[in-house]
This record gives C-alpha cells, sequence and structure tokens, in this order.
C-alpha cells in the first residue's frame, strides 16, 4: 500500500474503476452511506454513480460532504484507501462534483494532453 | 305566381347583413363598357318589397349576361355576394356567384310592387345614404379586384359569425384583405401591443394619440387613434385580448413608425367601432419573425427586428436626462441566442424600471430598433413589445439549448463594452491573443478580458495625493507650506486624499503584460483602501511592502482597455485595467470545458 503515494494517482468516476484494477487512484465523491463496522463507506460520483472504498482501519471521525479518497482499486471494483481528506465547504464554496466529472472526462477523452496514466 | 321573392333581403345585403342565398327578380340589366377594363354587368334586382341598381355581376359571370340567361325579368338566387361601400358611402352589392331558377320567358313581369330603396327610410342611417340613382363612377375596376381578393380568401371554412353589433355588421374578413377600397369589414384580431397615450403640441395644436397592433391568422397591422378616439377606446383596449374592429380608415402605412408587415395602416374615426370578443382561442398570438444575433452585423441600422434570446445579465437601472431634458429611466442587458452571440439591449422608462431578469428568463422582444453604437446594439421603442419566457415553440427550444449547454458558453458580444460598466459580456483573450491580433491598434480602444497573475507591481509612485473635494480626483500641489493646491477646484487645502495608480505585470500561461490600475482596481488587487495604504506608507514601510507582498501571484478577472498611444513619436499599447474581479473558478472551469469541446470538435 506503500506504493500509492509515489506513483502517480489518475483522476477517475466510478464507471472508469473497472480500467484500473490494481492501479492506484484518486477518487473524489459524496459520502453516500458507511458502513457500521466504520471499515468502508460508499461515494457517489458527480455522475450518480457509486464507489465503494475500503479502510484498514475503522473510522474515527464522522464522515460526511465531498471526501477525496487516495488507494488502490482491487480487483472487485473496490477502492483499498491509502488515505482520505474531507473537502471542508468554506466561505460557501461548495465543491461542484458534476463539474469535476467533466473535467474527469475531458483527461480521459484527450489522454496526448493529459497523459497521468 | 310560383315564385317567392325574398322580401327584405336588399335591405339586408346594403347594410351588409349575412343574406342566405336570397330570391331576387332582375329588373334591368345595363351593360357598361370602361374602356382598358372588362366588360362590366350592372344589375337592378327587386325583392318585391324594394328595388335597388347597385348590383355588379363579378366578371366571370359575364357569359350568362351575354348568353341572354340573366334577362329582365328573371328570378335569381343569389348565391354567393360581397356587399362593399364605398369611400363616398354608396354600396355595391358584387354577385359572385347566381342561379337563374326561373329564366325571363317564364316570369310575365315585375313581381309585386318595388320601389327603389333609399337607405334612412325604414331604418336610422348607419352611413351616408345610398343613392338609388346611378353612378356610372361604380365601375371603377378596383371594385373587381378588391371583390376578387376578398373572395378568394374566402373564410367559408370557418364560419365566422358577425359580431351583432351596431356598425359592426359586415362579415369577419383576414387583416390581409384590407385596404383602402374597401370600408365595410370587420376584422378579429388580438392585440399585441398597446402604447401609453402620447401627447403632442406644435403650431398647429395639441393633441394626443395612442397606437395599438393587432394580429390575426393572415397578418398583422398598426391601428392608431387621436384625440376623441384615444377617450373612447383606450381604457376597453387590454394587451393581449381579441376584440372585433370595424370602420377604420386605411391608409398606407409610414415604415418610420412601424415595422409591421402591412402595406397600410388603419387610424380609427368617429365610425370606427371596437368590441370585446370571447371566443378567441383561434386567434394567435404574437406573429414574431426572429433575427438571430449573429445576424444582426448584417443587417442596415435603424431596421426595426424581433429578437429572442435568454437575458444572460441585466445592468442596473440608470436615470438619464435626454436631449429635450427629460428624465427618463435606462437599463441595459445582454440577450444570448443560439448562435453564441449576445448583444445589449437597452430598455427605457417603465419597462427599464420594472424588468427582472432573476433566474436568466426568455426575452422576446417584437419591434426592436438597431442601432450601430458600439457595434451593434438594439434598443426598444415606444412600438416594442417584451415578453418575458413567451408561450412559443422558439422560447422553449432557446430554454432547453442554454440550460443544456447554452450556459457555459462565453458567448461573443456584438456590442463593444463601454468602460466603467458593470458585468456584461466579455470578449475572452490570452495576453499572447492581445498581441498577435494588434487589439488596440484600431481607431477606437478595444475591450478585453483575461485571466491573469500578477507577477510584478511597481510599488513606487503608486500613489499620489489628490484633491480630497469629493469628485475631483486631481493630483495637487504641495504648497510646501501645510497647503495643497488643485488646479481643477482653483482652491487650496490643508490635506488630500491618497489615491492609487498602480503599474502591474500580469501574466497567463502564454504571455505578459504590463497595465495600469486606478484606484478601484488597484484597490482590490491590493485588497487595501488607498487611504490606508498610504498611511502605511508613511508610517511604517514593512507593512506597506508587506501589501505588496502579499498580493504577488494573486490571479484575478482583469476587464482591460487596450489602445496604442503615442508619445514623442514613440507608439506603445496602453493596457488600462478597467476592472478587476476575484476569479469565480466554477465559471473559469466550465469555460474552459466548454472550449476544449469545442477546439476537440474541429
Amino acid at each position: 500500500m506503500s506504493g500509492v503515494y509515489e506513483a502517480s494517482k489518475p483522476r477517475i468516476n466510478a464507471s472508469m474503476l473497472p480500467q484500473f484494477a490494481s492501479r492506484p487512484v484518486c477518487f473524489i465523491g459524496r459520502v453516500e452511506k458507511v458502513h457500521p463496522t466504520g471499515k468502508s463507506f460508499t461515494l457517489t460520483d458527480g455522475e450518480g454513480k457509486n464507489a465503494s472504498v475500503e479502510l484498514n482501519d475503522p473510522l474515527e471521525e464522522e464522515l460526511s460532504g465531498i471526501v477525496e479518497v487516495l488507494g488502490m482499486v482491487s480487483n472487485k471494483g473496490t477502492i483499498m484507501a491509502a488515505a482520505y481528506h474531507v473537502f471542508r465547504e468554506e466561505k460557501g464554496i461548495s465543491f461542484d462534483l458534476e463539474l469535476y466529472n467533466e473535467a474527469l472526462k475531458v483527461i480521459n477523452d484527450f489522454p496526448q494532453f493529459y497523459p497521468f496514466k | 305566381m310560383a315564385v317567392q321573392l325574398s322580401e327584405g333581403a336588399i335591405e339586408g345585403l346594403i347594410k351588409g347583413k349575412e343574406v342566405t342565398n336570397p330570391v331576387l327578380q332582375l329588373i334591368n340589366i345595363r351593360k357598361l363598357d370602361s374602356g382598358n377594363g372588362p366588360v362590366r354587368f350592372r344589375l337592378m334586382m327587386s325583392d318585391g318589397l324594394y328595388t335597388m341598381s347597385s348590383f355588379m355581376l363579378a366578371t366571370p359571370l359575364n357569359s350568362l349576361a351575354e348568353q341572354n340567361l340573366v334577362a329582365p325579368n328573371c328570378v335569381c338566387l343569389l348565391k354567393k355576394s360581397v356587399t362593399n361601400v364605398l369611400k363616398d358611402g354608396r354600396t355595391v352589392v358584387i354577385i359572385l356567384d347566381l342561379e337563374v331558377i326561373k329564366p325571363a320567358d317564364q316570369v310575365p313581369g315585375k313581381i309585386g310592387d318595388p320601389t327603389p330603396y333609399v337607405e334612412g327610410q325604414s331604418k336610422p342611417p348607419q352611413s351616408a345614404p345610398a343613392p338609388a340613382a346611378p353612378a356610372p363612377r361604380l365601375l371603377q375596376p378596383q371594385n373587381s379586384g378588391s371583390m376578387n381578393r376578398g373572395s378568394a380568401r374566402d373564410f367559408g371554412k370557418k364560419p365566422m359569425t358577425a359580431p351583432s353589433t351596431p356598425g359592426g355588421t359586415s362579415k369577419v374578413v383576414p387583416i390581409a384583405s384590407l385596404n383602402p377600397y374597401q370600408s365595410k369589414w370587420t376584422i378579429r384580431a388580438r392585440v399585441t401591443n398597446k402604447s401609453a397615450i402620447r401627447t403632442w403640441s406644435n403650431s398647429r395644436g395639441d393633441g394626443k394619440l395612442f397606437s395599438i397592433e393587432i394580429v390575426d391568422e393572415s397578418g398583422e397591422i398598426r391601428v392608431t387613434g387621436f384625440n376623441q378616439e384615444v377617450d373612447k377606446f383606450y381604457s376597453l383596449i387590454e394587451q393581449g385580448k381579441v376584440y372585433y374592429f370595424s370602420k377604420g380608415t386605411l391608409k398606407i402605412a409610414n415604415k418610420q413608425f412601424s415595422s409591421l408587415k402591412n402595406d397600410y395602416e388603419m387610424t380609427l374615426n368617429g365610425e370606427s367601432t371596437i368590441i370585446p370578443c370571447d371566443d378567441n382561442h383561434d386567434v394567435p398570438m404574437v406573429q414574431c419573425d426572429f433575427v438571430s444575433i449573429a445576424d444582426l452585423d448584417s443587417r442596415e441600422k435603424d431596421a426595426i427586428l424581433d429578437v429572442i434570446g435568454v437575458c444572460k445579465s441585466v445592468e442596473d437601472v440608470t436615470r438619464i436626462t435626454t436631449k429635450n431634458s427629460r428624465e427618463v429611466s435606462k437599463r441595459n442587458i445582454q440577450l444570448m441566442d443560439m448562435s453564441g452571440k449576445i448583444i445589449q439591449v437597452t430598455m427605457w422608462g417603465n419597462e427599464a424600471e420594472t424588468f427582472d431578469g432573476t433566474g436568466q428568463p426568455i426575452l422576446a422582444i417584437k419591434g426592436a430598433r438597431l442601432s450601430d453604437f458600439g457595434g451593434r446594439s438594439l434598443s426598444t421603442l415606444y412600438s416594442s413589445t417584451l415578453m418575458i419566457n413567451p408561450d412559443i415553440p422558439e422560447a422553449y427550444k432557446l430554454r432547453g439549448w442554454y440550460d443544456k449547454e447554452g450556459h457555459a458558453l462565453d458567448g461573443q458580444s456584438m456590442t463593444e463594452m463601454r468602460g466603467g460598466g458593470g458585468g456584461g459580456p466579455t470578449n475572452w483573450k490570452t495576453l499572447a491573443d492581445v498581441k498577435n491580433e494588434h487589439l488596440g491598434h484600431g481607431d477606437k480602444a478595444d475591450y478585453f478580458t483575461c485571466i491573469g497573475t500578477i507577477v510584478y507591481m511597481r510599488k513606487e509612485n503608486c500613489l499620489y495625493q489628490a484633491c480630497p473635494s469629493k469628485d475631483c480626483n486631481k493630483k495637487v500641489v504641495d504648497q510646501q507650506n501645510g497647503m495643497f493646491r488643485c488646479e481643477k477646484c482653483d482652491k487650496e487645502f490643508p490635506d488630500f486624499k491618497y489615491r492609487l495608480m498602480l503599474s502591474a505585470n500580469i501574466a497567463d500561461f502564454g504571455d505578459n503584460q504590463w497595465v495600469t490600475c486606478f484606484q478601484d482596481s488597484a484597490e482590490t488587487i491590493l485588497g487595501q483602501k488607498s487611504d490606508y495604504i498610504g498611511q502605511l506608507k508613511d508610517s511604517n514601510e514593512a507593512s506597506f511592502d508587506e501589501v505588496f507582498q502579499h498580493a504577488n501571484f494573486s490571479t484575478f478577472v482583469f476587464r482591460n482597455r487596450v489602445k496604442l498611444e503615442t508619445y514623442n513619436d514613440e507608439s506603445r499599447i496602453k493596457v488600462t485595467v478597467v476592472e478587476a474581479k476575484p476569479v469565480d473558478h466554477k465559471e473559469y472551469c466550465k469555460r474552459l470545458i466548454m472550449n476544449i469541446r469545442k477546439h476537440a470538435a474541429h
């Protein structure tokens, strides 16, 4: 799991997960639900599709809002999180997931200009 | 006597009432040679009660007379006729179709004892009396022309009941068939625009007038009422409602005042009637012929045209004083349509005050005037009709387009932005574009907007001592005696105020540019008021430097004016910041994504 920090982590949405199996990625989504064990949670991306995130250690805080996860995509298509970061809605500026998703599509559509893979 | 004539039919025909298939006896027929026009037949008919000699046979029926099928004493069934009232008040009934139900040789003679019909003998007169005496001038060819037009646009398929109203008893005809040569008609039309009452006063006296625009399925026409007609009709008429109109005076339209697609316009007179019509579902709403905003470039200045667009942004109302020292409200808005172009529309008076642009509504304007002010712009007129979110297909199409993709589009403005104005359309450029496209090299200054990051500021001389009086920002001269002199105000003051004139170098990914920022934009960039900065400069140099340090490498949206200026034979591009705003990252992202998609599509 240590490789996640050093490797490049392409930004993807839920529908791109299968293409990135066993590769490190960066995923941003809205917290949908947290498993009672605190060891996994579900994120919804800008297209409304879900991705499940699995943690090594149970969560120590209540998770809500927009979260960015760095992790490895498992063969099942879940994200094995190495780290996460909560985006606080500061100064009334909210993160626009849909717009972010549009940007992801641009990156994905033009790999010649965004050689992040 | 086997045949029964339709007693009273002649009076009905003269009054323009609907008389269905009357049976009349022909008393006399006369052939009229009208020089170059076709031969016409004039008939005297009897309904048993009255005779009337102003019947004309439509030319296609001439053969009936030529073959002597229509001969004195024969009894005819009038299947179709049109009653025309000539300008001088005489009435002519044009027979469009008739059937001889009893040939002349089977009728012994005149049926009954009819007398010549004189209008007014049985009922109070409605219009000038129709003389019974023959009048050869009746045979003006225009009569047949207008009659034919009337029948060609036959409205028979949609039976319209004539309104049972005084003076408006003639058939409902389409607006398109109106002409100055026919005066007996009724139209059924929707009022699409109603002006305010305007007054005039000149050497010949004074008066007032108002005008409306009305539309039916055949076309549109402008109607004007003066003085008494203002009193009589103005309060009755409501925009959007349907009315029966009759007995207006038609004349050639003055295109200077009207954009309607009609060669004629109507003036209301003392005999005109306007009667509300309740059953109005089939009468169309406003007729518009929308011009794409992108096409406005190729239209003549002062053209009156219709546009529809999304109201992208709205400026505040301002009050200005016109040349004849009248104060009037004015408001500018930016309209964008599917061409991706934006145009500035100026509204005036009440419309400017009441306009609500919240939620970026669709705005349709009928009859706006195109101006070449600042490139291309539009202005509403008294006669313009403004419709917010109108219930028409164009509006729904535009709404769909805008919500889906249009909102993220920059839109290129057809109107050059004037300095100082608030948020308007933007002419986005990169700094490299500004140089490559030689912006500012023309006769007039160019305006552009860019995203730029401050990379350097000249702290030295960024402040000057200005006249402390309100609205005067002239630099003062230090008299070295504690007094400061303003040349403009011609006064000395014991103090001054600090104002900013900041030279900064801004950069984007491709290039950089020296720009000058005055008071407001400099305060935005530095994040402090000029008097505070001045205070720091005089008292605390470290803090003063910190202000600049803090502002370095901050990014803004700059709206700039660019112009080539020449000093001492040396020409250089001078860029002045009109406005500096914090970057709206969401907006910026949308624009970038849109541009990427646009480039990819080519």
